[in-house]
C-alpha cells in the first residue's frame, strides 16, 4: 500500500470509528497515530510529535480565544443579561403578531453577539425565553424550532469559535472573518423573523396576547441591555479596529461580563464555580478535538492525501462554481449528523486546497474569507436539522411538554430559510465582503 | 457510575472536579493579567499623547503605566496548564462529542462494549501522552530552555501539565472501571 492509498484508506475508517460512538477527538487522533506510523515504518515519528504537540497545541495562542469566549458566555448569563437581552427586544416587538417568537431570535442574535457557541446561546436563551413563549400561547413545536434555530446565531454573529478554528486552519486574520460574518449573520436574524411570521399567518394555533407597552416602559427596558451593548463594542470593536488582539479581546469580554455578573449578584460562590466547571468541559471536549484533528492532518499531509484530491478535483474540468456547490452540499448532508468543530477541522484541510485553487474572480484572501463564512453557515444548518441537532436535543431537553417530533415539524421552514440564504450569499459574495472592502 | 461506589468514587470525582476548578483559576487569572496588561498600554499610548504634553506631570504618571511584560507567554502556559486540568472532568462525565446516530439501534450491550473499547484507547493514549511529556520537560529541563521574554524555564509548565496528565491518566482507569460495572450490570450506558 502506497502513502497515499493509505491516506485514502483512512478517510472511510475514520468515519466507521466515529459512526461507530468513538468520541470524535480520540478517532481522529488514534488513526492519526496508528496511520503516520504505518506511513512510517515505526513508532519514532509520532513518539517525537506526541513529546511536543499535545503541549504545543494546548497551548497555542490563538486558540486560548476558546475558553475565554466560553467563560464570558458563562457570566453573560450569570449576569443576566440573556433575560435583559429578552425583556428590552420584547418590550417592542411583544405585542405584534409572533411578536414574542421574533423577540427570541432578536434576543439570541444579541447574545450570539457575546456568546461564541451556538448550544451555550440556545440553552441561556431557552431558559429565558421558553416560558415566555409557553405563557402567550405559542405552540410547543414553534417555540422550541425557534430557540433552536435561535441558537445559531450566536455562532454566525461575531465572536465565534468555530471562526477561530477556521481562522487558524487556514492562516487567515480573526478580525477579518468576523467582519465578514457580520452581515450574514444579521440575514440569518431577519431570515429566522420572516419564518416566524409566516408560520404564524398559516397556523392559527399561534398566538400573542399581549397589550401594546407605552414607550416609557419600552425605553426603560432598553436601558437595561446597555451592558450588552458596551462590552459587545468592546470585544468586537476592538478585534475590528485592531485596539488588540482578538485573545485581549476575549479576555476584557471576561472580565467585563464577570464585573457586570458581580455587580448584579449573579456570581456567587457556588454559580462561579458551577460557571468554571462548564467552561471546563466544553474547552476539554473541544481541545481534544482540535487535538485529534492536528495529528491526522499531519498524517494526511504526510501522505499527499490533501494535494491528490486538490489535483483531482481541479483536474475534472468543472466550474468552479460546481465545485463549491457540491462542497457545501456535502457539509450540509454530514451536518446532519456531525458537529460543526469537528466538520471543520476535518473537512477544511481537505477542501480549502481545492478552493483556494479556484477563480471566482475574488482577491486569493477574499475568497478564503466568503468559503469560511459559506461553511459555517452550512454546518451550522446541521445543528437544527433532524435527526441530530444537536440545538434541537438542547432545546427539547428543557420543554417536556414538547415531543421532538414536533419540532422536527415546525423546524424545516427554519432550515429551508438557511439554505435559501446560503444560496443568495454563493450568488452574491459582495454581501459578505463588502463590509470587509468598506472597512480595512 | 452506581450508586454507593463509596470512597474511590469520592476520592476521584473529588480530584478531578478540584483539577477543573484549578484550570478556571488559572483562566481567570489570566483574564485578569491580560486585562491589567491592556489598561496599561492604553495609559501608556494616552500619556504620549501631544495633547498631554503641557500637562507635564500626568502625562509623566501615564507614562509610567505599560503592559504586563510577556503576557503572551503567561497566557500561553497558562492555558495549557488549565486544558490539561480540564481533561479528566470532561472524561468523568463522559462529555466528549460523539456521533448517535448509527449505533442507536445496536443494543445496550454492543454500545457498552464500544463504549469500554473507546474508553480503554484513550485512557492508554492519556497514559502515552503522560509518558511522552515527561522526557519534554526533562529535556527543557537539561536544556535550560527559557522562554523569549519572561526568561521563564519552560520546562516549568511543561512540568505541571505533566503531573496533570497523569492524574488525568489515572481518572481515566476510573472510568473506565465505571465503564465495566455498565457492561456487567447490563444496562445501557447513561450518557
Amino acid at each position: 500500500m502506497t502513502n497515499l492509498e493509505l491516506g485514502l484508506f483512512s478517510l472511510p475508517v475514520l468515519l466507521v470509528l466515529i459512526f461507530l460512538r468513538m468520541p470524535i477527538g480520540l478517532a481522529m487522533l488514534s488513526v492519526g497515530l496508528a496511520g503516520t506510523t504505518v506511513a512510517m515504518g515505526g513508532a519514532l515519528v509520532v513518539l517525537a510529535q506526541l513529546k511536543g504537540q499535545v503541549y504545543t497545541t494546548f497551548s497555542n495562542y490563538s486558540l486560548s480565544i476558546v475558553p475565554l469566549f466560553l467563560l464570558m458566555g458563562q457570566f453573560a448569563t450569570l449576569g443576566g443579561m440573556s433575560q435583559a437581552l429578552f425583556k428590552a427586544i420584547e418590550a417592542f416587538l411583544g405585542h405584534r403578531k409572533g411578536g414574542v417568537a421574533m423577540a427570541s431570535v432578536g434576543a439570541c442574535a444579541g447574545f450570539g453577539a457575546i456568546c461564541g457557541s451556538s448550544l451555550a446561546t440556545a440553552a441561556t436563551m431557552g431558559q429565558v425565553a421558553l416560558p415566555e413563549l409557553k405563557r402567550y400561547g405559542y405552540s410547543g413545536g414553534l417555540s422550541t424550532a425557534t430557540l433552536a434555530a435561535g441558537g445559531t446565531l450566536g455562532i454566525l454573529i461575531p465572536p465565534s469559535v468555530v471562526l477561530v478554528i477556521y481562522a487558524i486552519l487556514t492562516e487567515q486574520n480573526i478580525a477579518k472573518l468576523f467582519v465578514a460574518a457580520f452581515v450574514p449573520g444579521l440575514l440569518a436574524a431577519i431570515g429566522y423573523v420572516v419564518v416566524i411570521r409566516l408560520i404564524i399567518a398559516v397556523s392559527p394555533g399561534n398566538s400573542s396576547g399581549r397589550e401594546r407597552l407605552p414607550w416609557r416602559q419600552r425605553l426603560l427596558a432598553l436601558s437595561r441591555v446597555w451592558p450588552v451593548i458596551l462590552v459587545f463594542a468592546l470585544v468586537v470593536g476592538g478585534i475590528y479596529f485592531g485596539w488588540f488582539t482578538p485573545t485581549e479581546a476575549a479576555a476584557i469580554g471576561c472580565a467585563g461580563t464577570g464585573l457586570i455578573a458581580l455587580f448584579t449578584g449573579g456570581l456567587t460562590g457556588s454559580a462561579l464555580a458551577d460557571a468554571l466547571m462548564k467552561t471546563a468541559q466544553s474547552t476539554a471536549m473541544i481541545f481534544l478535538i482540535v487535538l485529534g484533528a492536528g495529528f491526522y492532518n499531519a498524517f494526511l499531509a504526510l501522505t499527499h492525501v490533501p494535494q491528490e484530491i486538490s489535483f483531482f478535483v481541479v483536474g475534472l474540468e468543472v466550474s468552479a462554481w460546481t465545485i463549491l456547490i457540491v462542497i457545501l452540499g456535502i457539509y450540509l448532508i454530514f451536518g446532519c449528523v456531525m458537529d460543526s468543530l469537528s466538520m471543520i477541522l476535518l473537512t477544511v484541510p481537505i477542501f480549502f486546497p481545492i478552493i483556494s485553487t479556484l477563480d471566482f474572480g475574488l482577491t486569493v484572501e477574499e475568497t478564503a474569507l466568503w468559503f469560511g463564512i459559506l461553511v459555517l453557515i452550512v454546518v451550522e444548518v446541521g445543528l437544527i436539522t433532524p435527526p441530530v441537532g444537536m440545538n434541537l436535543f438542547v432545546i427539547c431537553a428543557m420543554d417536556d411538554s414538547t415531543q421532538i417530533t414536533q419540532t422536527y415539524r415546525y423546524i424545516l421552514p427554519f432550515v429551508a430559510s438557511d439554505i435559501i440564504r446560503t444560496a443568495i450569499l454563493v450568488t452574491f459574495p459582495a454581501l459578505t465582503l463588502g463590509l470587509l472592502r468598506l472597512i480595512y | 457510575m452506581g450508586r454507593g461506589a463509596g470512597f474511590v468514587h469520592r476520592v476521584v470525582t473529588g480530584l478531578a472536579r478540584a483539577l477543573a476548578l484549578m484550570g478556571g483559576a488559572v483562566l481567570i487569572g489570566l483574564v485578569l493579567s491580560t486585562t491589567a496588561s491592556i489598561i496599561g498600554r492604553s495609559l501608556n499610548t494616552v500619556g504620549h499623547l501631544g495633547a498631554l504634553s503641557n500637562l507635564g506631570g500626568l502625562a509623566q504618571l501615564l507614562q509610567s503605566f505599560g503592559p504586563i511584560n510577556g503576557d503572551y507567554e503567561l497566557v500561553e502556559a497558562g492555558v495549557a496548564i488549565a486544558v490539561f486540568a480540564f481533561l479528566p472532568w470532561c472524561q468523568l462525565n463522559r462529555a466528549h462529542a460523539v456521533v448517535d446516530v448509527f449505533t442507536a439501534f445496536l443494543g445496550p450491550r454492543f454500545n457498552a462494549v464500544l463504549a469500554l473499547i473507546w474508553e480503554v484507547l484513550l485512557t492508554a493514549i492519556l497514559f502515552l501522552v503522560t509518558w511522552r511529556i515527561s522526557i519534554a520537560t526533562l529535556e527543557k529541563f537539561r536544556y535550560g530552555e527559557t522562554t523569549f521574554l519572561l526568561q521563564m524555564p519552560i520546562w516549568w509548565p511543561y512540568a505541571i501539565c505533566t503531573i496533570i496528565a497523569g492524574i488525568a491518566a489515572f481518572v481515566g482507569l476510573y472510568v473506565i472501571w465505571g465503564r465495566v460495572k455498565d457492561l456487567l450490570s447490563d444496562n445501557r450506558p447513561h450518557d
